[in-house]
């Protein structure tokens, strides 16, 4: 596995203003995640995890440092050029599923391929068949439990085929028995399809299944293997 | 499919508000177009009485000379000149005003015409046919009307070739100033005219509209005949059409300083007294605009509201599509299109109650209802106004949330919950 390559990220601080004052989200981060690797990021609440993720998504700008995934630096992207680097290089997982409640489960997997002019609703089919939902194409998410509508999001996510999935506390809404199904679904289309992952829990069981772990403290990155 | 969905579907309490708001729309701009369509019907009136007004023709006339037509009621007339008006203006006088001042030199008279079998008193008139036909209207039934090169030839109205007994290509005598008879030919007949400013009607004679208070017949030749019936150059009036109306007191000025040594000679327009319509139609109209313009300000009020809550409800919508990879010109065009369809749906329902129930036709309320009726209408200009001020509604609707999309992050919109 080629740990100097796939994602770098190179003294990336953010800063968040609330009037007069700055609260320092993220200092100074820097690690780098090798191609098909699965990086699980941990911390409390308030840590930044969200923010790192954010960063990486190109949703939100560093105000220093350097984030390169794919070869590409995407701290400076514009608006549409961090929505075309989103459409193709990045799946999403939120942590509050974030589907469009008027789609269906179907509709819903279709949407990251109408910006890659894609409709292949014979995929969108299978991706729903690969997280256990088969026949529910049809249902619109108020229909679908929290597990299932985040296995939705999880084919969604998967969609596009993207090189990169970020997944923002996936089990965090979920009970033991979902948040179980979740990950080990997450793990396994990662390894299949050879997905880097990218996951921010404070979810502890889930650091057993992860190729490394990444601690988060109050914006500083306490790496167990550095 | 999909787009409609993501457009129009999961709008809630909001759709609901959204379909109220609609039907209120439609109201207002049927209200608004209604509005507009007056002021257009307005305007339409305003430049019918402007083409019928023609506040941009200035009269310069002789005196008119009572004491000469009590003679001609005998019936059987010696041959004298009788001028209507008396011929006491010289073309000359309008050689120093602008060019771009249309001359139209008349002389009328009354003259004795005989026929083999009849004679009659009848105003003769000559003109410069081309120019007279710019003001005056002719309706030619039989022949043709007269051209500038005409000489000795006459077109004459039906009621005077019926009282002589004489038709197309007949001839007939007119006593020249000398005492002489000029033979003329009838080369047309009219069965209709409308003379701009026509010379009262004091003296029995052959006329098309028998009640008329101003001679509504009469036997037209070329000015350079009826100097030669005359036997003088001097005019007995003439018409000077202004390059346009506000140029008729800069006009009148003019005449005025040309004919200052003599007294007998009058100018009168109508631009003063149009003027004074058009004013007090112009303050009913801009009363009647201000009322349309609140109901649009109120229109327009109402979709940016609309919009704007809608908008804000969807937008974690679009950052969630943002996040997927929807480019912001994609998630505007979305946006739009929602506008679009809340506020076209709106106007053209508005439209269309306006159309049909908006009157056909009614007086202004003002002091000047002879401006003729107003006739409200649906013309491009108001489609232009009805389309622009939709769209400015939905950009202005539009505009916080672009704002907000734009200026703050993604992340933060994801997180925000929808207000």
């Amino acid at each position: 596995m080629n740990r100097a390559g796939f994602a770098v990220l190179r003294s990336v601080s953010k800063t968040y203003r609330r009037g007069p004052t700055g609260i320092d989200v993220l200092r100074d981060i820097s690690f780098s995640v090798a191609e098909g690797e699965f990086v699980l990021v941990c911390g409390p609440s308030g840590s930044g995890k969200t923010t790192l993720l954010n960063l990486i998504a190109g949703l939100d700008r560093p105000d220093a440092g350097e984030i390169i995934v794919a070869g590409r630096s995407i701290a400076g992207l514009s608006l549409a050029a961090a929505a075309r680097y989103r459409s193709q290089c990045i799946g999403f997982v939120f942590q509050s599923y974030n589907l469009l409640p008027q789609l269906t489960a179907l509709e819903n997997i279709l949407l990251p391929m109408i910006p890659r002019a894609r409709w292949d609703r014979h995929a969108a089919l299978d991706l729903l068949d690969r997280v256990g939902l088969a026949g529910r194409d049809a249902h619109r998410p108020p229909e679908l439990s929290g597990g299932e509508q985040q296995r939705v999001a999880i084919a969604r996510a998967f969609a596009n085929d993207p090189s990169l999935i970020l997944a923002d506390e996936p089990t965090g809404n979920l009970d033991e028995h979902n948040a179980d199904l979740v990950r080990e679904l997450l793990r396994r289309s990662c390894r299949e399809h050879r997905k880097t992952l990218i996951m921010v829990t404070h979810d502890r069981q889930a650091t057993q299944w992860a190729d490394r772990v990444l601690e988060l403290r109050a914006g500083s990155l306490i790496d167990p293997e550095d | 499919m999909i787009y409609a969905k993501m457009m129009f579907g999961g709008l809630g309490r909001r759709g609901f508000e959204a379909i109220s708001a609609a039907m209120i729309l439609t109201f207002a701009v049927s209200i608004v177009v209604t509005g507009f369509m007056i002021v257009a019907g307005s305007r339409d009136a305003l430049l019918r009485a402007e083409r019928a007004d023609r506040p941009d023709v200035v009269h310069v006339k002789g005196r008119y000379n009572r004491a000469l037509f009590e003679t001609p009621r005998s019936g059987n007339l010696p041959p004298l000149t009788l001028p209507v008006y008396e011929p006491l203006v010289a073309a000359e006088a309008f050689a120093n005003l602008a060019s771009n001042v249309l001359v139209l030199p008349r002389q009328s008279l009354l003259r004795n015409v005989v026929t083999a079998n009849s004679f009659l008193n009848t105003y003769v008139f000559g003109i410069e046919p081309e120019r007279e036909a710019q003001v005056s209207r002719f309706s030619v039934v039989q022949g043709r009307f007269l051209r500038p090169e005409d000489e000795n030839t006459v077109v004459v109205d039906q009621a005077s070739a019926r009282a002589l007994g004489v038709g197309l290509g007949d001839g007939i005598a007119i006593r020249k100033a000398d005492g002489f008879d000029l033979k003329v030919e009838i080369v047309g007949i009219l069965d209709n005219m409308n003379l701009h400013n026509p010379p009262p009607r004091t003296v029995d004679a052959p006329a098309l509209d028998p009640d008329a208070s101003f001679v509504s017949s009469g036997i037209f030749v070329t000015l350079r005949t009826s100097q030669v019936i005359f036997g003088r150059t001097t005019l007995t009036d003439a018409l000077l059409v202004a390059p346009s109306a506000d140029r008729v007191p800069a006009v009148v000025d003019q005449l005025h300083h040309a004919f200052r040594l003599e007294p007998g000679v009058f100018v009168t327009e109508r631009y003063a007294r149009f003027r004074r319509k058009v004013h007090d139609f112009a303050a009913s109209l801009a009363f009647f605009l201000s009322v349309t313009g609140a109901a649009a300000g109120l229109s327009a009020f109402l979709i940016i509201r609309l919009l704007h809550d809608v908008y804000a409800e969807r937008r974690q919508q679009l950052a969630i599509l943002s996040a997927l990879g929807f480019s912001p010109a994609r998630n505007t065009l979305t946006l739009i299109g929602l506008g679009m369809a809340v506020a076209l749906s709106g106007a053209i329902a508005g439209m269309l109650l306006a159309v049909l129930f908006a009157p056909r036709q009614f007086a202004m309320p003002s002091l000047m209802a002879d401006l003729g009726s107003v006739e409200p209408r649906l013309d491009r200009l108001v489609l232009v106004l009805i389309a622009g001020s939709s769209a400015l509604a939905i950009g202005l609707g539009l505009t916080p949330t672009v704002w907000r999309l734009t200026r703050h992050t993604l992340a933060r919109e994801l997180a925000d919950p929808a207000p």
